[in-house]
Parts: structure tokens; sequence; C-alpha cells
């Protein structure tokens, strides 16, 4: 996989994580909103460990 | 740097597994700098140790400088515990409430540690272990039995979040006995499965003096996943395993405060890797504390897991001993190989006789032995100023009448591959203690003399 490649990942990758992160600030509290949101996160966190991390690597 | 299909269908990531070493090097150090400085900013325990060592996290610009930050050693992380916030201590590193995962380690060498994970955390634990489990062949077709007792300890439940992970069918043999657990991979045909080498023998045993059922020719089991204890990686113990269930048998280590740190491929390269993508491992004379970089040196396992938020593990004094393996293994990954995979524990490595001794060596002696049984017991006493050794045995029935073939072969052996002479105790066949999980056959008895 190319750079070029990984860099289009990421840029999807910081897409999801901007759209979890706005779902936490629109959910009014309501938990069934924030705790998946806070799920959706910590897989994110798994796929920058995985692509972002080492997008600039390789 | 091009991936093939064939790349995608062998590795969890191949981008990461397949990282030239200088790249991974880089890597290793921009994630160690990313951890240490979010340890410093929010543990008091972390930031005293390094202000003591006059050392700040922008002290670290090198690979080499990794070396300089204090260890951290497993008596610090009890210190700590039970203090604020309760129960961890001030090495957490996250509010208390975000913490989601509670496990204790073992207690095998004092009083349990405890383990604080945040959700995140978990996700990064099931990962290690994915990586693990795809690299042993592990697909979403398998179908995954997982007998240990889901408890307080972390044992397989990565393992089994991670099988999920990739897809497999999980198939949790939980509080279900010995013979209610083989009689449901049987039944569901389950072909996968993971537990320590002690159980994966004494299931075979009960398996065939209990319920008559052969597992290498009745059940469906074609890949072991071990962890635990060494055995996996104790080519006699290993062959052992194979035999009796029919099933390739592969090694994996990890650690409650660590993570899931090293795997065997399906390669079986006579080592593990470790997964350098999770985490930093630096191999350290025993005595003098120098880096060993060179293969053929043992050390002992220095390691830091690089994504690990709740209670950080940074420069962790495993006690675990390795070396480095010269060779690079077929299957591609440039993850650094042990060779042999652990071979003691720095704690467990004594001398008796004047002689230094793994408590695995006498292991691979004794499960090389055709003819006796899977459980054996060593104590090691001490009289006026001399050592003595008695090894506990036991003879399978069926071997009775070449016992003293046996014992020849086995004195032999003992003495080729150990360089000690043992007192050998004859026990009758089921008489010594079954373990279900970590087996205690080494028993020193010198210290309390």
């Amino acid at each position: 996989m190319s750079r070029g490649e990984l860099r289009k990942i990421d840029t999807r990758i910081k897409t999801i994580k901007k759209a979890a992160q706005e779902l936490k600030q629109l959910s009014g509290g309501i938990q069934a909103i924030d705790r998946n949101a806070e799920r959706i996160l910590a897989s994110v966190k798994m796929l920058e460990i995985n692509i972002s991390d080492v997008r600039d690597l390789v | 740097m091009k991936t093939s299909s064939n790349q995608k269908d062998q590795y969890w990531n191949p981008v990461v597994e397949t990282l030239p070493p200088r790249k991974m090097r880089e890597l290793q150090l921009k994630k160690f700098k990313r951890i240490l400085e979010w340890a410093y900013e929010r543990s008091k325990f972390h930031r005293k140790l390094y202000q003591e060592a006059g050392l700040e996290p922008g002290d670290i610009k090198s690979y080499e400088d990794v070396a300089k930050v204090p260890k951290v050693e497993k008596a610090m992380m009890r210190d700590i515990q039970r203090k604020d916030p309760f129960p961890y201590g001030d090495a957490l590193c996250v509010p208390l409430e975000e913490v989601t995962e509670f496990r204790q380690t073992s207690g095998t060498t004092g009083t349990p540690v405890y383990q604080p994970d945040t959700w995140q955390d978990w996700e990064w634990w099931a990962e290690a272990w994915a990586y693990l489990l795809y690299a042993q062949g592990y697909r979403k077709t398998d179908k995954v039995f997982l007998p240990f007792g889901y408890n307080i300890f972390v044992a397989f439940w990565a393992g089994h979040y991670a099988a999920e992970k990739i897809g497999c069918e999980v198939i949790p043999g939980g509080v279900l006995d010995t013979e209610a657990r083989i009689l449901k991979i049987q039944e569901l045909k389950a072909n996968a499965m993971m537990a320590t080498p002690t159980y994966v023998l004494g299931m075979a045993d009960t398996a065939k003096k209990k319920l008559g059922i052969d597992p290498a020719r009745d059940l469906t089991i074609r890949k072991i996943t071990c962890a635990g204890e060494p055995g996996a990686s104790i080519p006699s113990t290993k062959q052992r395993m194979e035999e009796v269930w029919g099933a390739k048998v592969y090694d994996h280590v990890g650690a409650t405060e660590i993570g899931a740190w090293g795997f065997e491929c399906t390669a079986q390269p006579g080592g593990l890797h470790i997964n350098e993508a999770l985490f930093l491992a630096q191999l350290e004379d025993i005595e003098t504390g120098e880096i060993i970089e060179a293969p053929g040196r043992k050390g002992k396992i220095v390691i830091t897991a690089l994504d690990r938020i709740a209670q950080p593990c940074i420069r962790f004094d495993s006690k675990d001993v390795a070396e480095w393996s010269k060779d690079p293994c077929p299957c591609g990954r440039t993850f650094r190989i042990i060779q042999g995979g652990v071979v003691g524990r720095a704690d467990d490595i004594t001398k008796i006789k004047g002689v230094l001794i793994a408590p695995s060596a006498i292991e691979e002696v004794v499960h090389s032995i055709k003819g006796l049984s899977n459980e054996f017991e060593v104590i090691v006493t001490k009289k006026g100023d001399l050592d003595n050794i008695t090894l506990k045995i036991e003879f399978l029935p069926e071997e009775e009448k070449n016992q003293e073939a046996i014992l020849i072969q086995l004195k032999d052996q003992l003495r080729l591959k150990t360089n000690l002479g043992y007192n050998i105790e004859v026990h009758p066949y089921n008489s010594l203690p079954r373990y279900e999980v970590k087996a205690k056959r080494f028993k020193d008895l010198r210290k309390h003399a």
C-alpha cells in the first residue's frame, strides 16, 4: 500500500473521528448516543494505531 | 510499499508487520515519547519516578535514549495499590469513572497487582490478540472453543474478543467441567482452542481415560493457542500436545500488566515474534543492565506497551529471560524474534549445586521421554551445605513393564541436558497434583530452610 493510499485512509479515519466527536456534542446527554460514540472512538483509535501512526513512515 | 492480495490475507496489518526495522524503530520512538509524556503529565507515580532520576520526557531524543528511562518493577506496582484513587493508586492516568475493566495478576510471584483498563485499552487488548491469532491462522470461518474460567484473571479474555473481532464463531467454555467441555467441542465440531499447556494435556488425558475419546481421531481441533506457561515453546511439551490432539500448537506470551506482546506464527520459526507495532521490548543483561542487541546472548525483557493509557506500562521489568534470534522468519514479518520463546524467568533461574538451571530445562527432558505421564514435580532442598533435587515422576500405566529402561533414559538425559544428578521418586499414576491453569511444579525449599 502506497503512502498516498495510506493518507487517503487516514483522511477517512479523521472524518469518522470528527463525526463521532460531533455526535457526543449533539447528544444532549443521551447516554445511548454518548456511550456508543465513545465506543466508536475507541475503535477509531485502533485505526489510528494501525494506519495513522505509521502513515508517514511507509 | 506495495501490498499484494496474498499479503493482505497473510497478515492482520501488513503495513506494520512488514515495516523495515529502521522504520519500526522510528515508529516505536515516536510512540514511546507519546506514552511517556502522557504518563508524566497524568500520573504522580510516574512523574515522581522520572523527576527523581532527573529525567523529563523531552530528554528522550533517540531510540538509544529509551534505556535512560527508569524501569518499573512489579513490587513498585504492588506498593501503590489500594491507595488513592482506590484500588489502583496513583499510576492511574484517567479519571476513575473512565475505567471499564478490572483484572488482577495471578499472584504466582506474590500479592496480585490490580490492573485498570479503559474501553479503549480493552479494544487495544483485543487488537494485540487479533495480530497473534491471525498470525496463527485464525480466520472468520473458524469455530473457537475457550475452555477457561472467565473470571478476574485476564487469561484468555482478550483472545475471546479478538477471535470475535476476526469474525470467528466463539464458544465460551466457562464454568463447564473438563468432560462437558470435551463433549461440547465434539458436538459443535470446534476446530480451534486456547488454553494453558498443562490444561491442553490434562484435557486429552480426561478425554481418553474418562470418555474413551481420542482427541486426534475423534475431535476436530486443529490449532491450539497456548499461554500462561512456557510449555508451547518447549519442544517436547509442544510435541506431546500436537501428537495427542492432532493439531498445530502455537505459543503466545503476555502479562496482565503488559498485554499480549509475543506470538508464534504459522511458520513456527523456533521462536516468538514480538509485536513491535504495539510494544517496545529491550533485552537487558541480567547482571550489568547493558542493552543486548546481538543474537545469542540471554537477557531479561524490559518492555513498554506503547498505546495502553489507563495504567501505562513503561519500561516494565518483566523478568522474562530470552535471546534474540539471528534469523529472519520465513513468514515475512519483520517483527523481531526471541529464539525459543521465553526460556525462563530471572527470578526462577536458580543455581543448584553450582549449576544455573531454568525449570523449563527439566520439563523439556521429562516430556521428551515416552512412557512418563505429563505430570512431574521438582523439589530442591538443602542438607548442610549440599543442594538436593528430587524429581517426582509417574509412569503411564501401560509402560510399567518398561520402567527400568525408561529410568535409565531419563537419568541419562537429565545429566546430559541439565548437568545435574537427581533423586528420582516414582509415584503411582494420577497421584501427583493436576493443574487447570498455571502449574506449580518447581518448588525451591532452600529459601525456607
